[in-house]
């Protein structure tokens, strides 16, 4: 029985499955007569395809390109944009974009084969970074600026401010691409079944896969059945990706009629998927004669790569959160989605927020530390609250607790006497950062886009099943979502079924993204068992069902973006303290403290695995996740030259939570997945900033660059 | 599938009779081979002669001490095991115990290490340092060569085609000096390939003062590893002091060439250098001397390059 506080841990449902290595992923997964796929991609970032040389391919094997789309069907891939093609025709906009699939029964003679396709291009100029798009290197792809997706907020009077400021500081920021390095690369396979398809699939969101595939054989979304395998890791990289992998799949499946697979291997997966937007953030800022903040203006651009797909939602967030865990009276926000001839970014754990906070968090440090002062004095100044007003002229709906998770991460990081101690420059620093996540889907889009529906089924025998489309892929929601049912029911766990979802049984619950699977479904969970609960003794077989429900008074207007974002944010303060070794510029993570409000924990092992994964992202991120985009290829193509942290890398870490219920989630609870990787890259920035005694505005850091700013870096206090 | 051909001796004599008279590629621990020959998922990999299997030729698993004293390594030994083998020179064990990650170092070997020929290869520094050679057998005989004239370029080392690498020698220790340094700079804490790796030793005269031996090398800065008996020889004979430690430091500065990141391998380089130099000046009581002993931890600013 699972009764008490909810929060108290139980063993994860999946633990011993996947220890014992019992669980099956997709490449586990083997079906008669079923085709191995390998996909067929640009070379050139930009380009025209003048002739493919295919070879002569033996009985049973076949090269599929756009030509084979039947009559009737679409050659592009409906994410949330419907831009990007399935197959490119006779252009090319990235290097990696999927040109064929090349199918057939043997994989060595496949490889073979592929090895032999000889595709003739004429090469065009290509714009890789942010400003070779703006600067419309080569000519302009998209529209005639190269801009993709563009949104501007105003709070307050932002020119009237700046005419009456003391001082105006200007700076810029930059963060680079980042690889999901999820542990399972991306694999699926898809088979004709009846008169459709269906797609075994490692993915996040498998109602997505149906929607965006299906147009290209002109068939319903119904027609493809979406079986989700056990998922080893995605962190955004399998939201929308799947989708350019089973597009391919589902025409080859639907030419030789046969299943057909693919496995990407791990240098494949690399090169050829989703990355973090590398972004650029340009602050103007005006403080007053006391140095206090009176407007801030700032302009946010994203590297969208060569197809927009979901980055205007990205790009969004990221300017929702251009002014972090602030209260300003004058806000102006623009943000760009820039075209560039770089393989597409899309979601990664964040969403764009991360880019924005990092950029606001470090600025707001070189204020202080530009008038001599301590950063966390400053940033005090300005913590937002309950009812303040926020960059979309909404307002806070709950109580911020900022003060009080301070006050645990100030006693547990001893951060008052070490940031005394410590004087700039001297190899050693603590540094504070501040960071919230809206949960959920902005505004009212779970009820006006989404409308997400949950069911419970209650058997015979007394099980009860949970049946939505949410996905485990590491994060414990096949733990989570049976801990709120099996609560409310007061059942032992082991009698709640919850499965991998099969777009065939379950309804749509939404996407397993933006934080809104505890937060959203968990409640339609709970709001379905109470329903069921007197009804569970005297009934035999029978099925509750509950739909998503915006509460009302918090408006929102997606077309201009003004309103209420978000009703329920994650909150996080962490401090990092690092020392710098003087000869070497080698960075040392000595102590890294957090504490978090994600309202009620559902789990709270759970959660702290989520914080301390979370919060290393983040720090890898900033540090020495390095990944290069040259000419169009990425150059850092494996793990050994890719540098994600190990364990070895960072010491244990101090983790808190402050007790915070929301109203509409359950048991109180709220999203956090993505607000444990906010913050920790800015922390991070901060203490080797100090310790160095430069100015940081630029991640990721590696060791050459931290010797770098040690030589010729700006100091602290130099004016900005 | 694709079949390959595949030779597995069970003796040293076995092996140098086969490549004596085939043209195979040697394998031991296969942590570079097997990667640099992978194909994707599900397929084996695809060499381009036949391959021959001397992991566990018993012969090269020993590590023991000549009649000279010199330390003697098979060419079969893992990182795992010379790490832990306190015969072995402490650079030596030091490099062999931060390569790659723990499972790399149970498979690699040190001949592997030295015949795959890369400038950042982790055993090479220490082997510079302390004058190693390579001990190579073939059906005709035995020569020996320093590891530094094996290794001719990037990717290229003096071995013929019947032969094989045996031993390695290392002819000093650490009982040889007064002083010692190492350290890798690695990509991060585990799994790291180098950035730049230093390896520096020192001897001073029965005065105390005046350099008897002194030695450097570095790894990661340029297309092998680095290392000039030239830029030695200003310091031995000398006593330390600031003017011949900028002299080493420029003059070293002149011997590397790093391509990647040249600023940083440069300044990091110097540093390294000038850290040891000048600590082994105030003969402190430990023997090993490292980047960074917590000596700035009370807030005094860093000593600037």
């Amino acid at each position: 029985m699972v009764t008490g506080d909810i929060s108290k841990a139980i063993r994860r449902v999946d633990a011993v499955a996947k220890c014992e290595g019992t669980v099956k992923y997709v490449s586990d997964y083997t079906f008669e007569d079923c085709l191995w796929g390998r996909l067929v991609r640009s070379s050139i970032p930009r380009g025209i395809i003048k002739a493919i040389h295919v070879p002569e391919l033996p009985e049973g094997y076949r090269f599929i390109t756009y030509k084979d789309i039947p009559e009737g069907g679409h050659n592009y891939l409906h994410m949330i944009a419907t831009d990007w093609k399935c197959f490119a025709e006779n252009e090319v906009r990235y290097v990696g974009e999927t040109i064929g699939i090349i199918v057939g029964p043997d994989k060595t003679t496949l490889e073979n084969l592929k090895e032999q396709i000889v595709i003739d291009y004429e090469a065009q100029e290509a714009a890789i970074s942010i400003e070779e798009g703006l600067a419309c290197k080569g000519g302009a792809f998209v529209n005639d600026n190269n801009i993709f997706c563009s949104l501007q907020l105003d709070v307050g009077n932002v020119d009237e401010a700046f005419q009456k400021a003391d001082k105006i500081v200007e700076e810029t920021f930059e963060t680079g691409y980042q690889e999901h390095i999820y542990l399972e690369t991306n694999g699926a396979c898809c088979k004709p079944e009846g008169d459709g398809y269906v797609i075994y699939a490692s993915a996040q969101c498998p109602f997505y896969i149906r929607k965006s595939i299906a147009p290209l054989l002109g068939i319903s979304p119904e027609q493809i059945i979406v079986r989700q395998t056990t998922t080893g890791g995605a962190f955004g990289g399998k939201e929308h990706f799947p989708d350019v992998l089973c597009g391919p799949l589902l025409v080859a499946a639907y030419v030789m009629k046969k299943g057909v697979k693919v496995i990407f291997d791990r240098e494949e997966d690399i090169e050829n998927s989703v990355k973090r937007h590398p972004s650029q953030v340009k602050f103007k800022t005006a403080l007053d004669k006391e140095g206090n903040i009176i407007a801030m203006d700032s302009q946010v651009y994203y590297n969208v790569g060569g197809y927009l797909s979901s980055s205007f939602v990205v790009l969004q967030r990221g300017c929702f959160h251009v002014t972090g865990c602030y209260s300003f009276p004058n806000i102006r926000t623009k943000g760009f989605g820039v075209a560039t001839n770089a393989f597409p970014s899309c979601a990664f754990r964040g969403f764009g927020a991360p880019q924005t906070l990092f950029a606001v968090e470090t600025h707001m440090c070189h204020i202080a530390e530009m008038q001599g002062l301590d950063p966390l004095e400053y940033k005090k100044r300005y913590f937002i609250k309950q009812g303040d007003t926020t960059s979309t002229n909404g307002k806070i709906v709950e109580r911020v607790m900022i003060p009080e998770m301070l006050d645990q991460v100030l006693k547990a990081s001893d951060y008052e006497r070490k940031v005394k101690e410590y004087k700039w420059g001297s190899g050693k620093g603590i540094g504070i950062s501040f960071y919230n996540h809206g949960g959920a889907f902005t505004g009212n889009g779970e009820q006006a886009l989404i409308k997400g529906k949950c069911r419970l089924h209650k058997f015979a025998d007394g099980h009860v099943e949970i049946l939505c489309g949410q996905t485990e892929m590491g994060q414990g929601f096949h733990t989570i979502l049976p801990k709120i049912a099996a609560h409310v029911l007061e059942l032992p766990i082991e009698k709640v079924i919850f499965l991998d979802p099969d777009t065939s049984r379950v309804p749509d619950s939404g996407p397993t993204a933006a934080s809104r699977s505890t937060m959203i479904v968990g409640e339609l969970v709970e709001r379905a068992a109470t329903l069921m609960k007197p009804r569970y003794d005297k009934e035999e077989d029978f099925v509750v069902e509950t739909q998503y429900e915006h509460p009302e008074g918090y408006p929102w207007d997606q077309s201009t973006f003004q309103g209420y974002a978000y009703l329920g944010y994650g909150w996080g303060v962490c401090a990092v303290e690092v020392e710098v070794d003087p000869c070497t510029a080698e960075v040392t993570t000595k102590g890294i403290w957090s504490s978090h409000d994600c309202g009620h924990l559902i789990d709270e092992r759970i959660v702290h695995g989520q914080v301390n994964g979370g919060i290393l992202q983040g720090i890898g991120w900033a540090s020495t996740e390095v990944m290069q985009n040259v000419d169009g290829h990425f150059k850092q193509t494996s793990m050994s030259d890719y540098i994600v942290p190990t364990s070895m890398d960072y010491p244990k870490q101090g983790v808190y939570f402050v007790e915070n219920p929301y109203e509409w989630g359950p048991f109180g609870a709220k999203g956090m997945g993505e607000l444990v990787f906010n913050g920790s890259g800015a922390a991070y920035i901060d203490a080797v900033s100090k310790a160095i005694g430069k100015r940081i505005s630029k991640i990721p850091l590696p060791t050459e660059e931290v010797m770098n700013y040690m030589l010729k870096g700006q100091d602290l206090k130099e004016a900005l | 599938m694709e079949e390959m051909k595949c030779y597995m001796p069970k003796t040293l004599k076995e092996a140098l009779e086969i490549k004596s008279r085939v043209d195979v590629i040697p394998m031991a621990g296969g942590s570079d081979l097997m990667v640099s020959h992978k194909r994707t998922i599900g397929l084996t990999p695809v060499f381009e002669k036949p391959v021959m299997i001397i992991r566990n030729l018993p012969e090269l698993k020993r590590i023991y001490l000549n009649e000279k004293g010199e330390c003697c390594i098979g060419a079969g030994c893992t990182s795992s095991e010379i790490a832990s083998n306190t015969l072995c020179p402490w650079h030596v064990r030091q490099a062999a115990s931060r390569m790659g990650a723990i499972g790399l170092r149970n498979s690699a070997t040190i001949a592997g290490n030295i015949a795959n020929a890369s400038p950042k290869g982790d055993t090479p520094g220490p082997l510079y340092l302390l004058d190693a050679r390579v001990k190579l057998q073939s059906v005709n005989g035995v020569r020996e060569v320093l590891v530094s004239d094996f290794i001719v370029k990037f990717r290229t080392i003096d071995l013929r085609a019947d032969e094989l690498i045996t031993e390695i020698i290392v002819p000093y220790s650490e009982d040889d000096f007064d002083y010692i340094f190492w350290h890798k700079v690695g990509t991060r804490k585990a799994n790291a390939i180098s950035k730049i790796t230093v390896s520096q030793a020192i001897r001073f005269e029965e005065d105390g003062k005046t350099v008897a031996d002194y030695r450097v090398s570095a790894t990661a800065t340029g297309s092998k590893t680095n290392r000039s008996r030239d830029v030695e020889r200003l310091l031995i004979g000398k006593e330390i002091s600031s003017d011949v430690i900028e002299a080493v430091i420029a003059g070293f500065d002149q011997v590397i060439s790093p391509r990647a990141m040249p600023e940083f391998r440069r300044e990091a380089t110097r540093r390294m250098i000038r850290r040891f130099l000048s600590q082994a000046a105030l003969h402190p009581a430990d023997k090993v001397i490292d980047t960074y002993d917590e000596y700035h931890v009370t807030g005094q600013p860093i000593p600037r390059g």
